[in-house]
């Protein structure tokens, strides 16, 4: 029985080209720097126009601290080439997650901030490792990005131009 | 248990077939990770030689989302497990299946879940592939919300161990309030909300101890305070009797108490932990040790590095007995023409307490300490440097077990990087660290070549030039795009603690050809 589920589950996958809608973005709980609770699939910007651009990191992660201080430096000038918000979702845990807000207060980012501390999105967005960006229009899922080379920032801001 | 997966799949079908209508839509995701190394006879480190020379670990997983439904399989395969995995199998299975319907005021999911109550102090599952822990329930986990400010969550199921399952059964029911949220017009800028949770394990005992508890109970209670700078959490566990391997068949009851608090402002960040706890290791199993069946989750409330000389003594917390804390302080000195200095300064501090019965007392034996200071500028939008100072101290025989000299270190490291061109960097690391105990003082050295947006390598060499004159030189190199991601590497291993998210292995010596691949599937 286990067995075909797989492989039902394979063979709809290798078959079809899923179908997106806005449901492609996981109901999944995340919380505030202050702990309040939010759905994260009613997070993102409901504008026809407006792009989402979601980072998951971690305080530990250098590479992902490049990106965000990359992007935070340009985030004014290339708003006025196309506007897009961006939200990094930290996946510290219990380990590391009371020194997010302090963290980020230190770093003067300008950015939305949010905790998913038993990494509940970033398994329902099936991300392996951090840093993994997502670039969301119109409730789905447009591009994507795993890791960071000093750079990439690049291809991100001719990606949203380009939207 | 079994009995739901027929269930699971008529409500996979259903919701599949529903998929096919473009007017409802779903969506299939998913992710593949790949981690495998040939190793090669290392006789200058004592490399363990696997029989086949290889090791490796395949994970496959796939979830499928329509509207309200969820489900999905994650399938694992060990062709077998790399070498100083916490478990040595050479098997291939589907291990994770669940289902799972989300309502605007409730939810529910059968077959295997992650879930954690408060901090995790009294529960967690999880899963860490790095470090070989997957403590999924396999079970059922009900959230409700009956009025806004309230969250019930309840779970009940047997932990997975490996390929199997533990020999027992876990229960809890965690309940938070948001106090702030009662009113419903006020966005009142201090939130106040408070934690209940009870977690109880249940496993048979057949010994012939008349009074010996077969189920160990713990409850635990947390109060958060938001401000609009300043937080205070406060976290307190008490667990009942629960004699194990894990601490040494003790008959007293386990407790702990977390504070976190921290202010922060526009630029400056301040955090301050205290945490104490005696008798807290608490698993599904009692002969389980290491990183076997965990129901709680205490990692080591130090600062987490991320280089080769700052890894070399890493703590780990010591669940049995530990008392402590941590300050840490982030700090952006605004420099002109937008060229920031950041300052992050972090010092901890772990002992013995002195009294078991009280959880603010403090004994002579020093565990751990470690003071950094990080300073990291742009100096222009080509140039960005980060100096550090490390001084730690190590107790070796605490930590590791066994009987060894306390070690006291020094590290200064350097990484500096350079992007010459639009999409083009070099960056490299320079690292020393000062000790006269243990194998005394170690150099590092890292370069990095950046070719974004798809290409990296990097050379780097590890060397204790002191004690045992070995080198650990690795060279690697990575292809990625968009979700995907490739990686090569050849180079030695330095036996020692591996830590990730607060859980550590122990991992050997080992010159292998180490290949990678992970990609995600989502558009």
């Amino acid at each position: 029985m286990v067995k075909f589920t797989f492989a039902f589950l394979l063979f709809n996958f290798l078959s079809s080209n899923p179908i997106y809608s806005q449901t492609e973005l996981p109901a999944v709980s995340i919380k505030t720097l202050s702990g309040q609770q939010r759905d994260f699939s009613t997070l993102v910007a409901k504008g026809a126009d407006t792009i989402t651009v979601i980072s998951l990191w971690a305080t530990w992660c250098i590479p992902c601290i490049q990106e965000l201080e990359t992007i935070n430096d340009q985030y004014a000038e290339r708003q006025k080439e196309k506007p897009f918000k961006l939200i990094a979702i930290s996946v510290d845990d219990a380990r590391t997650a009371a020194r997010v807000r302090s963290f980020v207060a230190g770093k003067g980012w300008n950015f939305d901030i949010y905790l998913d501390t038993n990494s509940d999105l970033k398994r329902a967005l099936n991300v392996n490792d951090v840093p993994h960006l997502l670039i969301i229009k119109n409730g789905k899922i447009i591009h994507q990005q795993n890791g960071y080379v000093p750079g990439n920032e690049e291809e991100l801001f001719e990606k949203i131009k380009a939207l | 248990m079994k009995k739901i997966y027929p269930l699971l799949l008529l409500f996979f079908v259903n919701a599949s077939l529903s998929a096919q209508l473009p007017s409802k839509g779903g969506h299939l995701g998913g992710s593949f990770e790949s981690y495998t190394q040939f190793y090669q006879k290392d006789q200058k480190i004592n490399a363990i030689l696997p029989q086949d020379r290889v090791g490796s670990n395949n994970y496959l997983k796939l979830d499928y989302n329509n509207r309200n439904f969820s489900a999905g399989v994650q399938f694992e395969s060990y062709l077998p497990s790399i070498a100083g995995f916490p478990f040595t199998i050479n098997e291939s299975k589907i291990v994770n299946k669940y289902f799972k319907y989300t309502a605007k005021k409730f939810s529910v999911q059968v077959g295997d879940f992650y879930e954690q109550f408060g901090s995790g102090l009294i529960f967690r599952s999880w899963e860490n592939r790095q470090i070989g822990i997957n403590n999924a329930i396999e079970g059922v986990n009900v959230q409700v919300s009956p009025l806004s400010f309230i969250k019930i969550k309840a779970i009940a199921g047997r932990q997975r161990k490996v390929f199997d399952h533990a020999n027992s059964t876990v229960r809890g029911a965690d309940v938070e309030i948001d106090f702030s949220a009662i009113k419903k017009d006020a966005a009142p800028t201090t939130r106040v909300s408070a934690g209940f949770s009870y977690v109880t394990r249940y496993q048979q005992y057949t010994g012939p101890d008349h009074d010996f508890p077969s189920t160990a109970k713990a409850a635990a209670a947390r109060l958060d305070i938001n401000g609009s700078a300043a937080s205070l959490s406060i976290e307190y566990i008490h667990r009942g009797k629960d004699p194990s391997a894990a601490n040494l068949m003790s008959t007293s009851t386990g407790k702990a108490l977390l504070i976190n608090s921290s202010y922060a402002k526009k630029n400056i960040g301040v955090t301050l932990s205290f945490r104490s706890m005696n008798n807290m290791d608490f698993r599904g199993e009692r002969n389980a040790i290491g990183t076997e069946v965990p129901v709680n989750f205490i990692p080591a409330l130090t600062k987490q590095h991320d280089y080769l000389t700052t890894n070399i003594y890493v703590y780990n917390a010591q669940s049995l007995g530990e008392t402590g804390g941590q300050v840490d302080l982030f700090y952006n000195l605004k420099g002109k023409n937008n060229k920031p200095s950041t300052f992050s300064i972090n010092f901890s501090h772990y002992r013995n307490p002195d009294n078991l019965t009280s959880l603010i007392s403090f004994g002579n034996n020093k565990y751990f300490q470690d003071f950094s200071i990080d300073w990291k500028k742009k100096w222009s939008t080509k140039w960005n440097t980060t100096f550090s100072y490390h001084n730690l101290f190590y107790n070796k025989s605490v930590v590791e077990g066994g009987i060894y000299e306390n070690i006291k270190a020094n590290i200064i490291l350097l990484n500096a990087l350079y992007k010459y061109g639009k999409q083009k960097s070099f960056r490299f690391e320079l690292q020393h660290l000062f000790s006269q105990q243990d194998n005394g003082n170690w150099l590092a050295a890292v370069t990095e070549f950046g070719f974004a947006p798809n290409w990296s390598f990097y050379l780097s060499d590890l060397y204790n030039y002191d004690v045992t004159k070995i080198n650990y030189p690795t060279i690697g190199g990575s292809y990625t795009k968009k979700g995907s991601r490739f990686s090569l590497s050849y180079g030695r291993q330095r036996a020692g603690l591996f830590c990730v998210g607060g859980i550590c292995r122990f991992v050997p010596a080992a010159t292998a050809i180490t290949a990678t691949l992970t990609t995600t599937f989502n558009n």
